[in-house]
């Protein structure tokens, strides 16, 4: 019994010291152009999408979005988000600068919610290259923005039409 | 012998299992407007620094001592990432809002060489807002930028009045972007 405790101990020590050398000693590979092991994106994905369920959960919209907020939040997004996420109505360009990937909206939609997506334009996503915009925009624009993204990759031409900045 | 062998085995399996099970349930915060913990933060500081000490080729800058690169690498440097990494003497508020949040030059000097700083641009850093530049510049403007960056802290006064922009043209982060 006390030998299998010994054992049952020693791999709490020796993992996380193995672990902590390997990226001590710079094994860990720093690029964003490169992609990272299968077995890294499948362990962490799914981490982030319950930590964004779970986080949202207890959100809910102030109100049913309207066709007058859906454009609201369009025009933000054409401003504010379309840079790296994409623009609508435009063709697919895959995200090789970054890793993970910035999630090319127009083409691809969104699992989330409205409240998910609420939660994650205000407060960023640790350790990727979407940055918190809480300080940037006032809630009602938050969450227009939610009920844009939500519904980006079912526009139709006349919404992107409509989202489209004013010509001076 | 054995009893020792069995325990480990099964200690091993636990801990692999506890922190897929910490994953799953949602335990991770993930927002990058909180803070994670010192020693998380220490130690992917170590580890990125170790990362880009053993990949990043160790090389000298095949530019000259000059100052014309100082103010050419300046030019770029404001024009295309001081959106995020602060502009001299003004702190980037936007790059704050990053975790990890986004280095500024200006304000901290930077401990890699300019080998390091060209290799990081080109080929970004996974898992934070630095995106990979690629082609975006030539080789020669890689070490322009970096002879800058790596000299941000401590700039001659008459380079620092020359590249200053006309206040009517400062570049706006929405420029920046196209």
């Amino acid at each position: 019994m006390k030998n299998f405790l010994a054992g049952f101990i020693t791999p709490f020590i020796l993992l996380p010291l193995v672990v902590l050398a390997y990226f001590a000693l710079g094994f860990g590979d720093t690029r964003s152009d490169v992609k990272p092991s299968r077995w890294e994106t499948a362990l962490i994905r799914p981490a982030v999408r319950a930590a964004v369920r779970r986080n949202a959960a207890n959100l809910s919209t102030p109100s049913t979005a309207t066709e007058e907020s859906i454009i609201a939040g369009g025009k933000l997004y054409v401003l504010g988000c379309m840079g790296c996420h994409g623009e609508p109505g435009k063709p697919y360009a895959e995200d090789h600068a970054n890793f993970p990937p910035v999630p090319q909206l127009p083409h691809v939609g969104t699992q989330y919610c409205e409240p998910e997506i609420y939660w994650i334009v205000k407060h960023g996503i640790r350790f990727t290259a979407m940055s918190a915009y809480g300080p940037f925009y006032k809630e009602d624009q938050l969450w227009s923005l939610a009920a844009f993204i939500h519904r980006i990759n079912t526009l139709t031409p006349a919404e992107i039409q409509s989202i489209q900045p004013q010509k001076h | 012998m054995k009893t020792f062998l069995e325990g480990f085995a099964i200690g091993t399996l636990v801990l692999i299992l506890g922190v897929f099970l910490f994953l799953k349930t949602e335990m991770a915060d993930i927002r990058a407007d909180a803070v994670p913990s010192p020693w998380v933060a220490g130690f992917l500081n170590i580890a990125t620094h170790a990362s880009v000490r053993r990949n990043a080729p160790t090389q000298q800058s095949p530019l000259p001592n000059d100052e014309q690169v100082l103010l050419a690498g300046g030019k770029l440097f404001l024009n295309d990432c001081a959106g995020c990494h602060g502009e001299l003497g003004k702190p980037s508020e936007f790059g704050a809002t990053f975790y990890p949040p986004v280095p500024q030059f200006a304000q901290t000097a930077t401990r890699y060489t300019e080998a390091q700083i060209v290799w990081i641009a080109k080929h970004g850093i996974r898992r934070s807002g630095m995106g990979a530049e690629g082609t975006s510049y030539s080789d020669i403007d890689y070490w322009h930028l970096a002879r800058f960056i790596r000299q941000m802290t401590q700039l001659p006064p008459h380079v620092l009045e020359a590249i200053k922009p006309p206040p009517a043209q400062q570049p706006s982060p929405s420029d920046v972007k196209k």
